[in-house]
């Protein structure tokens, strides 16, 4: 046989065989792995290179160091799934760094960070001065992250104390003038729904690049012509802003009444949608 | 405008605002945001059949008013 069939031959086969053995060794991010890892990979891309040169003459050779360098992760990654004592000893421990805003020296050492390394991290994590940075730990894979003072980190709703309505995320069910079927069904909706909404909204198919309902059902579309303004969906501010106006006319009537009776019961009324109104505001407004 | 036409534009107002609350709730996806919507319109209807009442009497006392 020619050399260049030969190598033509060994070089698709090993294409398709290393595609499928880094798929099975898993999707982790190549920027996040263990050293180690990244060793094993470097090892396989190297053997599989020499293969597909022909540097290795003998193949079955070449493949039995292929499997053992792909086998052993997967099969380390299995067990440490199951151990936690394996998983430390292939994956090592994270180690604390900054522990109460005080920098451990001794971590620093074991893990051969100078300090400008670690205050390079540091300010890669928004964390500028040492003093808003309450904790920070460096992980199996060498990322630093930092756990910021109470005082220092963002404002949540919990905060505030505000209550907000629990969001799902949206679901894109247009996408390039066509209608994806699957997040649609999965919504409970159908085409004769989307195409309704379409039509209400009035704009066609073919115009819209992308289209995305939200949590409380409403779709939100972007064009391909940006110069058509889309009416935004404002029902539940207008739905809120109903409540307020019936809560005014109750209050109206409680006052112009003579009746005591019909007095009471406006007033009362009007004191219930007050609560109701603001039960509703998260959800209608936030 | 009589007092029983502003009650019953009132009735109205309330009754469209429990349609749209009746949609978002069969639109809504979490379950919390929708038994918020059906406690609204229990009290909606409450307060619609409170009203009601009330505009019973009132077609009683005017009854040259009824129907505007």
């Amino acid at each position: 046989m020619q050399t260049w069939i030969q190598i033509l031959m060994s070089s698709v086969s090993l294409f398709f065989l290393l595609l499928v053995a880094i798929r099975v060794m898993g999707k982790r991010n190549i920027v996040r792995i263990t050293p180690f890892r990244f060793v094993s990979y470097i090892i396989i891309a190297v053997i599989g290179a020499l293969m597909s040169v022909n540097m290795i003459t003998n193949l079955a050779l070449g493949f039995v160091a292929l499997g053992v360098w792909v086998l052993f992760p997967i099969a380390l990654e299995y067990l440490s799934l199951k151990s936690k004592w394996i998983h430390d000893l292939v994956n090592g421990k994270e180690t604390v760094l900054i522990k109460h805003g005080k920098i451990m020296e001794d971590s620093l050492l074991q893990t051969r960070l100078t300090a400008e390394e670690l205050m390079r991290e540091l300010r890669s994590k928004n964390a500028f001065s040492l003093a808003d940075v309450e904790f920070a730990v460096m992980e199996d894979t060498g990322d630093i992250n930092v756990f910021m003072k109470a005082h220092k980190s963002p404002v949540s709703s919990y905060d505030l104390g505000i209550k907000v309505a629990p969001l799902a995320e949206p679901q894109t069910v247009i996408l390039d003038g066509n209608i994806l079927n699957e997040p649609l069904f999965s919504l409970g909706l159908n085409r004769d729904w989307l195409s309704i909404q379409l039509e209400t909204i009035g704009v066609s198919i073919d115009n819209v690049f992308i289209g995305q309902i939200d949590s409380s059902g409403d779709l939100y579309l972007d064009l391909f012509d940006d110069a058509v303004q889309l009416p935004q969906p404002k029902v539940k501010e207008l739905l809120y802003a109903n409540f307020e106006s019936s809560q005014a006319d109750l209050t109206m009537f409680a006052l112009e009444t003579n009746n005591k009776a019909a007095k009471q019961m406006y007033s009362e009324d009007a004191e219930k949608l007050t609560q109701l109104m603001e039960k509703l505001k998260p959800y209608l407004l936030r | 405008m009589t007092v029983a036409s502003q009650v019953k534009k009132t009735i109205a107002t309330l009754k469209g605002n429990q349609a749209t609350l009746r949609l978002y709730a069969l639109q809504t996806r979490e379950e919390e945001t929708k038994s918020v919507y059906h406690e609204a319109l229990d009290a909606t209807g409450e307060i619609i059949s409170d009203l009601e009442g009330r505009m019973q009497t009132l077609e009683y006392c005017e009854p040259q008013y009824k129907g505007n």
